[in-house]
């Protein structure tokens, strides 16, 4: 228990990547430092119905099969039939960050299987099973079906599987709220330790990332048409066209004070707090003048009792959408009014593509690892700064200074706007 | 051929009426479906799919078992008896138990209602099952397991002389286990500051499990059920007892029957602790009446099959939670 009466605070202590820059924290720091992104031209979109070309892939994973039994992964992990059958890729890339984590965090079994240890997990379900799950209903009957595609494939299937596979015995909850759902994952997780009901949260990012999880956003005209892998995703770049669809899967290990202190484990970060707030304003724009986002990143530094004067770097939203970018940018300006102090912004998805429900757990991780390595990665592909989006300190290189206060802002569908304040460990 | 009980339904027609034409598309699917087990059962299926001959389906169906069992858990499969148990033994769920009979629908082009597999505990079970389903003979009796408050609520021997603790019985054999507590009563004169467990009691245990058979294993005739009050011990003969049998010892009982027409029901039986041989009884024999049958409501969770020969065994809650019954809390 916390020694006083105060809330206890909130620590990073662990991570766990499968991403397009990198299956690991060592990989995915280099490659956040040196700008180096995960694109490539994706083999089933190269056909000339489909008009969109890149794609942040994973890789060293192959899942393009619906048989579970079919994929392949890297050899060190170990995953038994009866875990895999029930899974998506999605799970299989959360699955094998979460043993990254456990083993960063250096968690022994009773940590984790244990009743003040709890897992939130976003992920978009997978619509490539559920879409070869309702093809072979509907071919061969539904007696036929597999007895698992249904927690295979609906929207949940994440923290279905991940508690069960490690034996979770605290809160579990799926959170859904399009591109911002892990960012309110880590936030509700936070909530959950500083309330005291929880000494310990996994909170776990995910997405397919394949065919049937990217290609209906083409449909919302979102999607960058480009065909040079290089230029694809540039945020708040004049000459952006739209965001590169990702999958992956980040995990973020949150623990109490008391837990770091009597673990002796060193944090990467310490997560000050949050905050959100809606748009209320159309079902999939955001809001022109980004109230909501501003909202958000408001009550994220009220709650963490950090003036907008303090904060250092700010990793932005910002997808290469044309609408979406100028929203975040008007926020920024207007949660940080005075222009001499205005924080370094970058948006690392120029690097990584957009992960939808994976962004907000890991640009949270990125943050975690820029506070703990000291650096502040740069916002990758950005030739001439849209005018639109001008007026913020947006980093054209890593700056090798090490921030001290951070900001992660998420946004998601129907205006859901999310903003994680984050501080160094001295 | 065991005795069987006739199946809920009355459509388990032979398979197949005339078998079809196994065209090289077929061999295709099957060698796609069955990609995952051994070449061997995959030659079974080939023969089964091309002549119908039921011989060939024992080694499908222990391939399809083998291939959704975890890989260290599969050498018990390759001297399986038939007793071994899918779940405690094999590590197999209700789920996979799904994927097994999913994949052998496929392979064998049959068909199988959830109510017929919720009984199939043993890969002897399963094999049982399906050679008569292929055969369109009528479904063997299901091992029963019974814990020790149904066998205590169905038996007219009670504590403390009842000398079972569980037990399982088909229509085939009975099972059943006993731990000398060193609690008995008769262990404190037998032996004097020397507690062993007297070969006649042994003896006694065996036929215990021998009135559990009649009473829950055996088929009576239509509209009769076996009298609890009427089952008595008349004979034995060969018995030997070949190892003292002392507190904390787990006795193994095992009977089978030999003939069996009212009055008379005969058995061999035997006792082991652990893997050593502990009593052999070359027949038992009791004699035993009927009773007519009452007219039992039907159950509400629609368990037809399970032809209750007991009144007091229909108000016990069903023992074995059903295998196949998988919770969905969606």
């Amino acid at each position: 228990m916390c020694s006083t009466n105060r809330m206890p605070r909130v620590f990073i202590t662990g991570l766990g990547f499968v991403t397009s820059i990198g299956n690991d924290a060592a990989t995915v720091t280099r490659n956040l430092r040196e700008l180096r992104h995960g694109f490539e031209l994706y083999p089933p979109f190269q056909k000339p119905d489909i008009p969109c070309k890149v794609v942040g892939t994973v890789k060293d994973f192959n899942t393009d099969s619906p048989d579970p039994e079919d994929w392949t992964f890297p050899l060190r992990y170990k995953i038994k039939r009866e875990l895999l059958r029930s899974m998506a890729p999605n799970g299989l890339f959360a699955h094998c960050a979460m043993l990254q984590a456990v083993e960063d965090a250096r968690l022994a079994d009773p940590d984790i299987s244990h009743p003040l240890t709890g897992l939130y997990a976003a992920s978009g379900g997978s619509p490539f099973l559920t879409h070869w799950h309702h093809e072979r209903l509907l071919k061969v009957g539904v007696m036929r079906c597999s007895p698992l595609g249904i927690v295979a494939a609906i929207v949940g299937t994440l923290n279905f599987n991940l508690v069960a596979a490690f034996k979770i015995r605290g809160a579990s909850c799926g959170f859904s709220s399009a591109c911002a759902s892990s960012a309110h994952a880590l936030g509700f997780a936070f909530d959950d330790i500083a309330l005291g009901r929880q000494q310990r949260m996994f909170v776990i990012g995910a997405e397919d990332g394949n065919v049937d999880a990217i290609l209906p956003f083409a449909g919302m005209r979102t999607l960058s048409l480009q065909t040079d892998p290089n230029i694809a995703s540039r945020p708040f770049d004049a000459a952006r066209d739209g965001f590169v669809g990702a999958g992956g899967a980040t995990v973020v290990v949150l623990e109490s004070e008391d837990e770091v202190a009597r673990r002796g484990v060193k944090p990467y970060a310490e997560l000050l707090g949050w905050g959100q707030a809606s748009d209320g304003y159309n079902v999939a724009i955001s809001h022109p003048e980004g109230s909501g986002s501003t909202a958000a990143m408001l009550n994220a530094l009220r709650a963490s009792r950090v003036e907008p004067e303090q904060v250092d770097y700010v990793n932005a939203h910002a997808t290469s959408t044309l609408i979406g970018d100028v929203s975040e940018a008007r926020s920024l300006r207007a949660v940080f009014k005075n222009a001499a102090t205005r924080p370094a912004v970058s948006s690392t998805k120029a690097l990584t593509g957009h992960g939808l429900s994976l962004a907000g757990a890991q640009e949270t991780g990125f943050c975690a690892l820029a506070l703990r390595e000291g650096f502040m990665p740069g916002n990758a592909h950005l030739t001439k700064v849209d005018p639109e989006c001008e007026g913020i300190h947006i980093l054209r290189a890593t700056e090798n200074t090490p921030p001290t206060i951070v900001i992660k802002n998420s946004s998601g569908f129907g205006g859901a706007n999310v903003a994680l304040v984050l501080k160094r460990v001295a | 051929m065991p005795e069987a009980v006739q199946p809920s339904s009355g459509t388990n027609k032979p398979f197949p009426p005339t078998p079809k034409p196994f065209a090289p598309e077929d061999e295709a699917a099957l060698r796609e479906a069955l990609k995952r087990c051994s070449p061997s059962a995959f030659e079974s299926a080939v023969q089964f799919r091309k002549t119908g001959n039921a011989e060939h389906v024992p080694a499908v169906v222990i391939g399809v078992i083998e291939r959704f069992v975890e890989p260290d858990l599969r050498t018990k499969l390759k001297d399986a008896d038939d007793d071994l148990r899918l779940i405690e033994d094999l590590g197999i769920d209700s789920l996979t138990m799904m994927e097994i009979v999913i994949l052998v629908e496929d392979v064998l082009q049959m068909t199988i209602n959830n109510d017929e597999l919720r009984n199939l505990r043993t890969v002897g079970d399963v094999k049982t099952f399906i050679d008569c389903k292929i055969r369109g003979l009528p479904l063997p009796k299901p091992t029963k397991f019974l814990p020790i408050e149904h066998i205590g609520a169905v038996m007219p021997i009670q504590p403390p002389f009842l000398f079972l603790n569980e037990a399982s019985v088909s229509s085939t054999a009975a099972n059943g286990k006993y731990k000398i507590t060193g609690q008995e009563f008769f262990l404190q004169g037998h032996f004097k500051d020397n507690p062993v467990m007297p070969a006649s009691i042994m003896l006694e245990a065996l036929g215990q499990l021998a009135v559990l058979y009649l009473l829950e294993g055996h088929i009576p005739e239509p509209g009769k059920t076996v009298n609890p009050a009427q089952i008595f011990f008349t004979g034995c003969e060969g018995v030997r007892a070949h190892r003292q049998c002392k507190p904390g010892d787990i006795l193994t009982l095992s009977i089978k029957p030999k003939r069996n027409k009212m009055p008379l029901a005969t058995f061999e039986g035997s006792i082991r602790v652990g893997t050593e041989k502990a009593v052999i009884a070359e027949e038992i024999s009791l004699i035993f009446g009927y009773a007519d049958a009452v007219n039992q409501p039907v159950p509400l969770n629609g368990a037809t099959a399970e032809s209750g020969v007991n009144g007091a065994a229909a108000s016990i809650p069903a023992a074995d939670s059903p295998p196949l019954r998988v919770a969905i809390n969606a």
